[in-house]
């Protein structure tokens, strides 16, 4: 048990695994569809959360362009799985669709970081909407490619791949969640490494890390870029999931969703978003079973977290818990 | 150590340089004063590189760095403490000497190590010895007195391990004793580390006792420079600033 008391990249592999294996266990006492879809849901919605989180929450960057990363990891995914290169992988197809679906996601991220970095507050987050917006009408436009409006048609294949067939439920499960986790586990290597002091330096003062020798804008092209990554990944799961890639996913109310998350969760703590995405979940879940008005109810929670907690819900528990 | 050579800077009308050129002897202690706007701390971001210069050149040990970029000024040994505190808030101390080092060293790019277990630590320790921080070194910047974040400040440019150091009025705001102890501290500092040091202070009593050399700053121009003897009995500088002062 020493392992677990230090703070390290082997401790979190190991509480990362022990995760996993936890919830697999779930699976099985818990055989209901309904429930392992939100996990899963949770965990893929979480990654773009927290994605997202590396630039709110780290850098202080309000990115409100993020689902165009998304998108672009799930309709690459789609895209390749429906082409002809599938009939030749056969059993690599979907290890490489991810992979690729992450590197155009990261490509576009570099392509449209390059000009948001430069600048500042609400012009940044206004510069990514507006590339968000013109993803999403060369999404509608390429009718062609993407099938418009319809979203991409007729679904893909899944070829089995390692003894892993993604169209079982549990496969799907077991698989998402571990890659998830994975993503987590290293993304958190990052937030703890030099470098991710580098983008809490940034967002404390971005004037004087120049005057200690230090390239702002590179730093944070970088982060844009594996935010874009990971963003991409999510989408990319997202569309194994349905089978399928949707234009509202390049909509802006798509790149609203994981700033709810991250609201509710809370921006300060390494899991929030996560934690967001669960309540997101739940909510998304419990409430349009009962009520048409989700929007309503979505809006009133996230009042409630604002002015009553004035905080996320794991910050504010963290806080609870270290005055204790 | 550092040479300035006919400097000049003008916002819109204000001429805020005028014709500077002053040179900075190695490991000497240097003060630069004058009234309020009268361009001090432009000179300073002038040879720091955070502004662009109109006219002129500056060099650091026969380097020209004129019109090269802030960061790249820092790398070549010019490091500064500002005038209004510039520091991290929610870094503790430990955790702000420790990104100043690794800024210097570019080991901010490192994504594979914690930064927490750095080997950097006994390092980012004795900086903080040396600023006087040991007591406040877990302590959050934006929970540490005025006092601690001028010197958390000033740390932040020993990490860097300058050739020169500029100090812009490392006193503001400070009362008599508490600016006596950091006066006190920046003398040592001085002493130990062989740096070059220029400064900027408005109290006189201090400014003669420490400094070796002098420069009065007038309406962007030097108009004195000189020995705290010098500058005590030079004319032009009782007429213009001292003599003001005692009226
Ligand atoms: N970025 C800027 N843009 C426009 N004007 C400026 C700028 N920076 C300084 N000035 C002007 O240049 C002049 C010199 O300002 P500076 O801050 O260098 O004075 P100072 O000697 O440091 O004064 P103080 O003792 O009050 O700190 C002032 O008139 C100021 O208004
Ligand atoms: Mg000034």
């Amino acid at each position: 048990m020493n392992l677990l008391k230090k703070d390290n990249f082997q401790r979190d592999v190991f509480l990362g695994l022990l995760v996993w294996f936890m919830l697999i266990i779930f699976y099985y006492i818990l055989p209901d569809p309904g429930i392992h879809d939100i996990i899963q849901k949770v965990f893929i919605l979480g990654l773009f959360a927290m994605s997202l989180n590396i630039l709110i929450g780290y850098l202080g960057l309000i990115a409100f362009g993020h689902a165009a990363f998304f998108a672009s990891g799930a309709y690459t995914l789609g895209l390749f799985l429906q082409s002809d290169f599938v009939l030749n992988l056969a059993g690599f197809s979907i290890p490489v669709a991810i992979v690729l679906a992450v590197l155009v996601s990261s490509i576009l991220a570099t392509l449209i970081g390059v000009i948001c970095i430069r600048l500042k507050d609400i012009y940044f987050s206004f510069l990514t909407l507006a590339f968000q917006m013109l993803i999403y009408s060369i999404i509608l436009a390429l009718v062609n490619i993407t099938g418009g409006d319809q979203g991409l048609m007729g679904g893909f294949p899944k070829p089995p791949f390692l003894g892993i067939d993604l169209g079982k439920p549990f496969d799907f499960y077991a698989f998402t969640i571990f890659i998830s986790i994975i993503t987590i586990v290293l993304l958190r290597q990052l937030i703890e490494s030099p470098f991710g002091y580098g983008l809490r330096m940034i967002r404390d003062n971005s004037e004087r890390p120049a005057a200690l020798g230090f390239n702002n804008q590179k730093h944070k092209l970088i982060a844009f870029i594996i935010a874009g990554s990971i963003a991409g990944l999510a989408g990319s799961l997202q569309a194994l999931l349905d089978v399928g890639a949707y234009p509202e996913w390049a909509f802006w109310s798509k790149s609203a969703e994981p700033l709810f998350m991250i609201l509710l969760g809370g921006m300060h703590s390494f899991l929030g978003p996560l934690m967001g995405a669960l309540i997101f979940e739940i909510l998304n879940d419990f409430v349009t079973a009962n009520t048409r008005y989700y929007g309503l109810v979505l809006g009133l929670v996230i009042l409630c977290f604002v002015l009553g907690l004035k905080k996320g819900l794991l910050d504010w528990l963290l806080i609870k818990l270290n005055r204790k | 150590m550092l040479k300035i050579d006919k400097l000049s800077k003008s916002f819109g009308g204000i001429l805020a340089t005028d014709n500077v050129s002053l040179e900075l002897k190695p490991n000497s202690i240097n003060a630069l004063i004058g009234p309020n706007g009268a361009g001090k701390t432009t000179l300073f971001n002038l040879i720091t590189g955070k502004i662009d210069i109109d006219e002129g050149q500056i060099f650091i040990d026969n380097t020209n760095i004129t019109n090269l970029k802030e960061s790249e000024i820092t790398h070549l040994g010019i490091a500064r403490a500002f005038q209004i505190t510039n520091i991290f808030s929610t870094l503790s101390v430990q955790d702000s000497i420790k990104v100043a080092l690794l800024a210097k060293q570019h080991g901010l790019n490192n994504m594979w190590n914690r930064f927490k277990a750095h080997s950097i630590n006994k390092e980012a320790e004795s900086i903080a010895k040396l600023s006087g921080l040991t007591k406040s070194y877990n302590t959050i910047s934006s929970a540490l007195s005025h006092g601690d974040q001028k010197l958390l400040d000033i740390a932040l440019a020993l990490a860097l391990k300058p050739k020169v150091l500029l100090l812009d009025e490392p006193t503001a705001g400070m009362g008599p004793e508490e600016r006596w102890k950091m006066i006190d501290r920046i003398q040592k500092l001085w002493k130990k580390t062989k740096m070059t040091v220029l400064f900027i202070e408005h109290d006189m009593d201090i400014v003669f006792d420490i400094a070796q050399n002098i420069y009065v700053l007038q309406q962007g121009a030097i108009i004195a420079e000189g020995t705290p003897k010098e500058i005590k009995s030079n004319k032009k500088v009782i007429k213009a600033y001292l003599g003001g002062g005692k009226k």
